[in-house]
Parts: C-alpha cells; structure tokens; sequence
C-alpha cells in the first residue's frame, strides 16, 4: 500500500477513535429527526393550500440541506486545521516524516482520508434526510445525488484550504481563517442576490468574482439547483418574486465553473505540498 | 542566526557517539538535519554514504526524538505497526518486529494499551521500540532517557550497549555527562552551534590533568629542572603538579629519578568529564 493510502486509512481511523464520527453521527440524527417531524406537520397542515405547500416543502428542503452544508463546510475546516501544524507542534508528525516517505505523500494522504470522511458524510446525511422527507411528506427533490456532489465539493475546496493554512498557521488560526472565509464568500454571494434583485452590479460583479477566489458558495449554488423543483426554475422565469433570494438558483454550475473549482483545488493542493515541502520541522 | 556554525564531525560505523552539549546549544537541530527535517542553509553532511535526509537512507534510520509524541488513539502495537508500514517491511514481519520491540523496551504485556494512557517514560521506551524497528544501520537518539527513571536509563544503556555489540552504529544526543561516560565510544562537545572538543572520553578527559607524588630523597633545588612540567606544590613528602601534559607523567617520573628521588606513589588526579566540559564551555564564555 502507498504512503498516502497507509496515511489516508490511519486518518480515518482516527476520526472513528477520536469519536468524531460518532459525535457527528448522534447529532445528525438528532437533526433529521427533528426535520422529519417539522416535514410531517409541514405537508399534513390543513391551514396550507397544495400550492402553497408546493412552495414550503422544497425551500424548508434547500434550508435544512444548507445547514447540513455548513456542517460538512464547517466539519472539513475543523477536522483540516490540526491535521498538519497540530501534529507538527506535538511532534506527531516529525517521526512519521523521519520514515522514508514524502512530505506530499504524507499530506496527499491526510486529504484523502480527510475527504473520504467529508464525501461519506455527505453521503449519507443527503440520503437519509431525503428518505425521511420523501416517508413523511412524498415530496423529493428532483436530483439529490448531484447536489450532494457539489456539497461535497464545496466542503472539499475548504478541506483542501484548510490543510494549506495548516502547513504554516497554528491549528487555531488556521481553522479560524478557513470558516472567516468561508463565511465571507457566503455573505458575498448573498450579496451578489441583492445586487441583482436591485440592479447594483458592482454587488454582482464582487459576487462572481469571489466565487472565483474561493468556489464553496458558487458551489453551494449550484447544489440549490439540483435541489429545486422545475416550478420554481418557470416562476421565476415569469418574473415571481416568491423565488428570489440567496436559496435559489436559476441555473446549474457551467461545466467552465467546475472545471474552475478542479483547477482550485489542485493550485491549492499543489502550493500546500510545496509549503510543506519548504517547511522545518 | 545560524543555528549551527563550523560544526564539523566524522561518526565511524558501529560506534557510539555522543553528542554532549547544554540546553540550546544546537544537537537537536544538528540531528534535524542528519534527518532531513530541517534543511541546512549551507554547508554539506553526509548520513550512511549519501546526502543527509536522502529519503531512501532513512530507511537504514531509527529515530527517537527529544520530544516523543505519537498518535495518542492508538494502542504501543499500532504505532509500532504502522512504522513497519512506513519501513516497507513485509506484512508477516509487522507483528513479530512489533512483539520483539515491546520485548526490547520492556513494554511486554502492554501491546494492547493506548498510548494515550502511556506515562512519558513508557512513551519514551516505545519511541526508542519505534527507533529500533527494521534493523537500522544508524540509530539516533535524542536524550533517549529524558524522562525515565533509574531502571528505565539502565535499561537503554543496556540497549545501546546491545546495539553497538550488534554493529549498529549509534548517535546519541545528551546533556547527561553520566550517560555519555557509560556507553559513548567518542564525544563531541558543542555549544552555541560550534564544536569545543572531540575525541574519546580518555582524550577528551585526560588531555591536562593533575599529578600527586610521594617522592623523598631530592636535593634542594629540585624543582627548577622541573618547572617545565607544570605548576609545582610541595607539602611534606608529598608534591604536586597542576595542570600538566598527561602524556608526560612517565616522563617526569624519570626526570624526578634522573635527580635522585625515589618516587613512592604517583597519583593522577584525572579530571571528571563534568569538570572538563564545564572547562570547556567556561572558555567559550571568556572568549565569547
């Protein structure tokens, strides 16, 4: 087995023992619980016409699926920061690195398990939350795989920045810098919506380009699409305001966009082996 | 700053050599280097017939650092395991080379225990396991008894010793003079990233040291054919010389015969290696 592989499986490994994956397995339940109990009184409600429910069951589907996204985002930041300077503090790290293994290797290894825990996550929370939707209330969203894909992506791009800061920043500062920006792209991108809604470019124009600069809500965005009914892609069209805002989307990721996010991730993955490389332990 | 400044140093093939030197004076960034762990702003070494920190080389190296930390969430076996891993050993060889090093270190019986759980003495002796795993030609050593007791410093004397009989060739980095006179072959002092003396422990100790002789039956004016010796005290019967060559010591027995004493006992008062690495690091200062 490769050096990245033996590091990627320990890992993992070490989720499980820390009991992360326990800890996020209890609280998601707990959380999808929860919004199956809120998704039954949502779709049995007398008080709303079939129409308006055709309206509340997919945007109450985009916010919980939004939180879970901020809790892969934010679980990829927190599980990213100590993986490098937190071992290299400890000493963890210098008697892995005085074997005959590469730094990158060593590092392309923590992305990997890393990612495969991000990508099971994703996963299964996505799966689970809409089969429990679709048992309460029969409402499903017309494409859940792809979303999921592009949560996972986006909860990649902010592993995969994490883990540079983590090369030079403390696990403290790194994981504080990765979830500032993350959150700032975020509110960018909601600001990005305002400035359409009322005609302010510079707000779009800042928008598009920080979706460039760090691709998790551009990548978010193009979940929302996979998750919203076709209904909402033609009332928007004929100009319903119910549809504005930052949980809609009125397209999918361009094929250029994800290419863009490819080509991220790998500049970014590529300048953490070299900050590694360059680093004294 | 440099860190590391003129330090210039030779370690022969099964030997054991100690690299003794104060808190900060530079011996772990020195085996940082050998490692490959820090990368030296200039000057060259070379670590079992290739660049130091040549990645293939590090196979041939064990390693146990001065701060000793491994992963936390895994039992003494998995760390030890996972090395072999990291070495490239053959699988079936993963859990007899980790059962022999538990054996080695004196962790027998506690394989199955999470490190977490581990005092830092028992870290210290399963780092030492790790640093003994895949037959190393080279083992270093980074104050391998920092946090041990009595019996747990016997006990890796004990191994090194063990090691130097099987031609393993061993550095270890000290500042216990204590430990370098019971297993080190040679000794470089460094402080302050400069090499202040080298050699074996008898060189290293004996270079100048003090004579104490009985000697009766010298005429007056015995001493001035002698001063060349060293600085003389006499009191009675018995005389002394400070500060001399001892290389010298046959040659002034005959000198002191040759004037017709007769020379009853001749003591050397060899210096402790603790005086003389104070000495040493003393001169630093004054010619700091």
């Amino acid at each position: 087995m490769s050096t990245a592989l033996i590091i990627a499986t320990l890992t993992m490994r070490e989720a499980v023992r820390r009991r992360l994956v326990a800890a996020l397995a209890v609280i998601t339940l707990g959380m999808v619980a929860l919004s199956s109990w809120g998704f039954y009184k949502l779709s049995h409600s007398s008080s709303l016409t079939s129409g308006e429910k055709g309206l509340a069951l997919p945007e109450s589907f985009i916010l919980f699926m939004f939180m879970f996204s901020f809790v892969v985002a934010l679980s990829a930041s927190a599980i990213a920061s100590p993986a490098v300077s937190g071992e290299i503090d400890s000493g963890v790290l210098q008697t892995v690195l005085a074997r005959p293994v590469r730094r990158g290797e060593v590092l392309l290894g923590k992305w990997l398990g890393l990612a495969a825990l991000l990508a099971a996550y994703t996963a299964a929370v996505t799966g689970l939350q809409v089969a429990i939707v679709y048992l309460v209330s029969g409402y499903a969203p017309p494409n859940p795989a792809a979303a999921a894909a592009l949560m996972f992506g986006e909860g990649t791009v902010l592993l995969t920045l994490v883990l540079l800061l983590s090369t030079r920043l403390s696990a403290l500062a790194a994981g504080v810098v990765g979830v500032a920006l993350f959150g700032a792209a975020w509110l960018v991108g909601v600001a990005g919506t305002l400035g359409v809604a009322f005609r302010v470019h510079s707000l779009h124009t800042a928008a598009v380009i920080s979706q460039y600069l760090l691709p998790t809500n551009g990548l978010w965005n193009g979940a929302i699409y996979y998750l919203e009914p076709s209904s909402f892609i033609t009332q928007a069209a004929a100009g319903s305001p119910s549809t504005e805002g930052p949980f809609f989307a009125s397209a999918g990721p361009s094929w250029q966009y994800l290419t863009w996010a490819v080509i991220w991730l790998l500049l970014v993955g590529i300048l953490g082996l070299v900050s590694l490389e360059r680093r004294e332990l | 700053m440099a860190a590391l400044a003129g330090l210039s140093m030779t370690v022969e093939r099964g030997e054991v050599f100690g690299f003794l030197g104060p808190n900060g004076s530079g011996k772990t960034t020195a085996v940082k280097l050998l490692l490959g762990l820090v990368r030296p702003s200039g000057g060259e070494a070379m670590v079992l017939g290739a660049p130091a920190g040549d990645r293939e080389t590090r196979r041939q190296i064990g390693y146990l650092p001065e701060l000793f930390r491994y992963q936390s969430w895994l039992n003494a076996r998995e760390v030890l395991v996972l090395h072999c891993r990291l070495l490239r050993m053959p699988r079936a060889r993963w859990q007899p080379a980790a059962d022999e090093a538990l054996h080695v270190v004196g962790l027998d019986g506690r394989g199955d225990d999470k490190v977490g759980t581990f005092s830092k003495g028992m870290q210290q002796r399963l780092g030492l396991g790790v640093a003994l795993l895949g037959e190393p030609a080279l083992v270093v050593l980074d104050e391998p008894t920092s946090a041990l007791d009595p019996v747990g410093r016997h006990d890796v004397r004990t191994i090194i010793r063990g090691l130097r009989d099987s031609g393993v060739t061993v550095f270890l980095n000290t500042h216990l003079l204590e430990e370098a006179e019971n297993v080190c072959d040679r000794v470089m002092v460094i402080s302050k990233g400069r090499s202040l003396a080298t050699g074996t422990l008898a060189e290293l100790k004996g270079l100048r040291q003090n004579v104490r002789l009985r000697v009766t039956g010298l005429p007056a004016g015995w001493w001035e054919p002698l001063t060349s010796f060293g600085r003389w005290n006499a009191a009675g019967d018995w005389l002394s010389v400070e500060d001399m060559n001892a290389g010298q010591v046959p040659d002034l027995v005959a000198a002191i015969v040759a004037l017709g004493g007769r020379v009853e006992a001749v003591v050397p008062e060899q210096q402790s290696l603790e005086e003389r690495f104070l000495e040493l690091l003393g001169e630093t200062r004054e010619g700091a």
